[in-house]
C-alpha cells in the first residue's frame, strides 16, 4: 500500500482524517473534515428535498424531479423486494441510501472527503443493517426465523452443510456489505489521486493522465451510485429474509 | 498505520483504530439528524406531493368515466330514436302501400264498369242501327217494286 515514490503520489492522504477545528488532537468529540462533509451532505440533501420541493409542484421542477426520483426510486424497490409491509422500515433504508448516495456523490468533487470511503462509517452502517435485520427476524418469526438456515427445499442429506454455509454466509453479510462500498469508494478516488500524481509529474505529457482521470472520472460517476443502490437493495434483501424467511 | 509527522500516510488510514470513535460518534449524530428531517420534512412533503397528484389523476380519471357513461347514455337514446323513426317509417311504407294498391283496385273497378257500360250502349246502338236499316231496306225494295210494276204496266 506504500505510494512513497519519486513521484511523490500520495493517493492515500485524502482519506486522513484531519481535526480542522481543534488543532492536531483528535478527540472523539472533534470536528473533522469527515464530519464537515457529513454536514455539507445534510445541506445538500435538504436543497434538494426540501428547498427544491418547497413548492409542492404538481408538474415538478427541476430539483423536485431529483427528489421524486430518488425518493419513489426506493420507495418502489422496496415494494418490489420486500412487499408493502416494508414500508414500515421505509424511512431508514431511505435515510441510507441517501446517505451513502450524497456521501459518495460529494466525494467525487476536487478537494472534497468521502466519508463512504471509511470502513468505520460503512462497517457501522451495515453493522447496524445486520443487528436491526436479525432483532426484526426474530420479533416476527420467534425462532422460526431459524428456518432461513435450514433449507427445506433441498435434499435432507444436503440440508446440513447448507445449514452450516447459510450461517457463515449470514454472518459474513455486514463485512461483505460494509467493505464493497468502501472498498469501491476508496480504489476510485485512490486511482484518480495516482493518476493526477502522474500529470503533475510529466509536464507536458500530462494529457494522458488527465485523458484517464477524465475516463476514471467518469467511471467513477456510475460506481458511486450503483453502489449507493447496492448498498441499499442488499439492505431490502436482507430485511426481506428477516420478514419471510421461508424461502 | 498512524499518520506521520510529515502529514502523510503510511498505508490505510481507514485502519486506523484511534479514529474510530470520533468517526462513529459524527456518523450517529448525522444518522439521527438526516433520519428526522427524512421523517419530518422529507416523507411528509413527497407524499403530500403524491397524495395531490393522486387525487388530481384519479379526480380527472372519474371525471371521464363519468363522461363515458354520460356518452354511451347518449348513444343508446340516439339508437332508441333511430329505432323509433325506422318502425315508424316502416309502418307509413306499409299504409301507404296498401292505400296506394287499394286505390289502384277501386279505379280499375271504376274503368271496368265504365268500359263495359260503353260497350253495351255501343252494342245497343249498333243493333239499333242494325234493325233500323233492315226496315228501310225492306221499305225501299217495296216501293221500289211497286214503281216498277207501275212502270212496266205503263209501258205496254
Amino acid at each position: 500500500m506504500e505510494k512513497q515514490s519519486a513521484f511523490n503520489i500520495h493517493p492515500m492522504d485524502q482519506f486522513i482524517i484531519d481535526p480542522i477545528l481543534t488543532g492536531e488532537n483528535l478527540e472523539w468529540y472533534s470536528f473533522t473534515n469527515q464530519a464537515l462533509w457529513m454536514l455539507i451532505s445534510l445541506v445538500s440533501i435538504s436543497f434538494v428535498f426540501i428547498y427544491g420541493s418547497r413548492k409542492h409542484q404538481l408538474v415538478p421542477g427541476r430539483l423536485q424531479s431529483i427528489a421524486e426520483l430518488l425518493y419513489f426510486f426506493i420507495r418502489d424497490m422496496i415494494i418490489d423486494i420486500v412487499g408493502q409491509e416494508g414500508l414500515r422500515y421505509f424511512p431508514y433504508i431511505f435515510t441510507l441510501f441517501i446517505l451513502i448516495l450524497f456521501g459518495n456523490v460529494l466525494g467525487l468533487l476536487p478537494y472534497s472527503f468521502t466519508y463512504t470511503s471509511h470502513i468505520a462509517v460503512t462497517g457501522f452502517l451495515a453493522l447496524s443493517v445486520f443487528i436491526a435485520v436479525t432483532i426484526i427476524g426474530f420479533v416476527k418469526n420467534g425462532f422460526g426465523f431459524l428456518s432461513l438456515f435450514w433449507i427445506s427445499s433441498a435434499p435432507l442429506a444436503l440440508r446440513p452443510i447448507l445449514l452450516i454455509i447459510e450461517v457463515i454466509s449470514y454472518f459474513v453479510r455486514p463485512v461483505s456489505h460494509s467493505i464493497r462500498l468502501a472498498g469501491n469508494m476508496m480504489a476510485g478516488h485512490a486511482v484518480i489521486k495516482v493518476f493526477a500524481g502522474f500529470a503533475g509529474a510529466l509536464g507536458i505529457g500530462a494529457i494522458a493522465p488527465i485523458f484517464a482521470i477524465t475516463a476514471v472520472y467518469g467511471l467513477e460517476m456510475l460506481v458511486v451510485v450503483i453502489q449507493a443502490y447496492v448498498f441499499t437493495i442488499l439492505t431490502c434483501v436482507y430485511l426481506n429474509d428477516a420478514l419471510h424467511p421461508g424461502h | 498505520m498512524a499518520s506521520t509527522s510529515d502529514n502523510s500516510v503510511v498505508g490505510m488510514p481507514q485502519l486506523d483504530f484511534s479514529t474510530f470513535p470520533n468517526q462513529i460518534f459524527w456518523l450517529v449524530v448525522f444518522c439521527v439528524v438526516l433520519f428526522a428531517i427524512v421523517k419530518f420534512f422529507i416523507i411528509p412533503r413527497m407524499e403530500d406531493i403524491f397524495v395531490n397528484r393522486r387525487k388530481i389523476i384519479d379526480g380527472n380519471i372519474a371525471k371521464a368515466e363519468e363522461i363515458r357513461l354520460r356518452v354511451s347514455e347518449i348513444e343508446k337514446l340516439i339508437e332508441e330514436e333511430l329505432e323509433k323513426a325506422k318502425s315508424q317509417c316502416d309502418e307509413i311504407m306499409n299504409t301507404s302501400g296498401k292505400n296506394i294498391k287499394e286505390q289502384m283496385a277501386l279505379a280499375l273497378e271504376d274503368s271496368k264498369i265504365a268500359t263495359t257500360q260503353l260497350i253495351n250502349e255501343a252494342e245497343g246502338r249498333l243493333k239499333e242501327l242494325r234493325d233500323g236499316s233492315e226496315a228501310a231496306i225492306e221499305k225501299i225494295s217495296e216501293e221500289l217494286a211497286s214503281e216498277i210494276i207501275s212502270k212496266i204496266s205503263r209501258g205496254k
